[in-house]
């Protein structure tokens, strides 16, 4: 198909390798972070870092919902789904994020009426089929995700649905970005930018890295060369004294976004003054909620959600993973207690996870990294 | 496949997780009905999607979608 074969060739793959090569100052070692868990499965599936020099270093960021969605948020959503006669749906990977205690697969293994969709449109169907029962749908995702979620919403509402609501958890991709580049224990040289967000929200909202934190963006497409020709613009910037936004994803994104998709986003949701994030803790306006114009839909209004706290497992070290502080196999519990099958972190729970990617693709053919 | 595996499997082949912001697949136009177009992936697995937040589609056209609504439309085959 057009747009993926082209952009898998190995041999344009290692031409761009070679180029990476001749553009990287070997007098400096350049860190540049993958911002989302989509671009960090690729570079593991096709072992994109065994191309690059070894002062060209890739680290992974916060960009994967499931990995950030604190433990609180996985229980409040459990006790939801426990509730008599309700049918609570959800993307799949969410079935198995730990909460505390549980998961919601646990929850469903002991009755709840859990359900997996693929789109929140199908939740929507769902609650056709069902008058007499509540449905909710869990929502949760970064911006590429918030306007199916959004639409959805906008349907509910002219079709007059009143047993659909919605758990709302998505995110915001920029304040985070703006607490790592504030935080003290992190030095990065360059950032490869989330091609489908910027689909929704343009290249323009990114401005803010090379304005305000002196630090070159590329916003990049998600096949391998794609990556690789991000990582050579990022390269030749600092080569050539730059720091801009520049955008290698031209065939998709473009600098405004889709005009469409912000417009319901603007309808159906408002910032939440605080929202938790695994990892990072509480960040201002980082997450979307309901409008007033939706209140009617939101399933935290709706029913009784205990709204939990609770602090991450002392083990895992996802939120270090997150930050790009340390490397997925130096967490203590890599592969040992945390694995895909016995997750403890959320970055070994989806496949967009730094842990899940780098297990289920580099872990046998690394050096020997571990510490 | 095993059954942890095939939850998570949201995307057919890809092995993404559909939560992942930047998870969309490309997909060409089959049918036109109202506010759905029905699309074929990569496999030729067919999927209805809503084309509400892309301007007009004609059949033949290839769209970008996430989580069943399509985000973007690429235009026709080149």
């Amino acid at each position: 198909m057009r747009y993926v074969d082209e952009f898998r060739d190995a041999q344009l793959g290692q031409a761009l390798a070679a180029e990476i090569l001749a553009a990287a100052d070997p007098g400096r070692h350049l860190k540049l972070m993958e911002i989302c868990g989509g671009h960090t499965h690729s570079i593991y599936k096709y072992s994109l870092g065994d191309l690059l020099p070894a002062n060209v270093e890739l680290v992974h960021g916060p960009g994967c919902p499931v990995c950030v969605i604190p433990m609180g948020r996985v229980d409040d959503g459990i006790a939801l789904a426990r509730t008599d006669g309700l049918i609570f749906t959800c993307f799949g990977d969410m079935l198995r994020v730990p909460g505390s205690e549980q998961t919601l697969l646990d929850a469903k293994a002991q009755g709840a009426d859990v359900r997996m969709v693929y789109s929140p449109l199908d939740a929507l169907a769902i609650a056709r089929k069902n008058p007499d029962r509540e449905v909710v749908f869990f929502a949760i995702g970064f911006e590429t995700t918030a306007p199916s979620t959004a639409l959805t919403l906008r349907r509910a509402k002219a079709e007059g649905m009143a047993n659909f609501t919605c758990m709302c958890n998505h995110v915001t991709i920029v304040p985070p970005l703006r607490a790592l580049l504030e935080s003290p224990d992190l030095r990065l040289d360059g950032f490869v930018g989330p091609g489908h967000v910027c689909t929704i929200v343009g290249t323009r909202l990114f401005e803010f890295i090379p304005a305000d934190y002196g630090r070159p963006i590329v916003i990049s497409g998600f096949e391998p060369l794609d990556i690789l020709q991000s990582i050579l613009m990022l390269v030749r910037q600092h080569r050539d004294g730059r720091c801009e936004v520049e955008n290698q994803y031209t065939r998709v994104v473009p600098r405004d976004g889709n005009p469409r998709a912000l417009e319901v986003m603007a309808e159906v949701f408002e910032l939440r003054p605080h929202f938790e994030w695994r990892g990072l803790g509480s960040i201002p306006h980082s997450a979307l909620g309901l409008s007033e114009a939706y209140r009617e839909f939101d399933a935290e209004r709706r029913f009784d959600v205990p709204g939990v706290s609770v602090a991450d497992p002392k083990a895992c070290q996802c939120g270090e993973v997150l930050k790009g502080v340390i490397k997925p196999w130096e967490c203590r519990v890599f592969g040992t207690a945390c694995t895909p099958e016995h997750a403890i972190g959320t970055c070994m729970v989806s496949p967009e996870g730094a842990c899940a990617a780098y297990y289920n693709y580099g872990r046998l053919a690394a050096p020997k990294q571990a510490v | 496949m095993n059954q942890d595996a095939a939850l998570t499997d949201c995307a057919p082949g890809e092995r993404h997780c559909i939560t992942c912001g930047d998870a969309a697949s490309v997909m060409r136009v089959l049918e036109l009905d109202h506010d759905t177009a029905l699309c074929a992936d990569l496999d030729d697995a067919a999927q209805r999607v809503a084309i509400d937040l892309v301007g007009p589609v004609a059949v033949g056209d290839e769209l970008l979608v996430h989580a069943g609504v399509a985000i973007r439309a690429l235009g026709g085959p080149a």
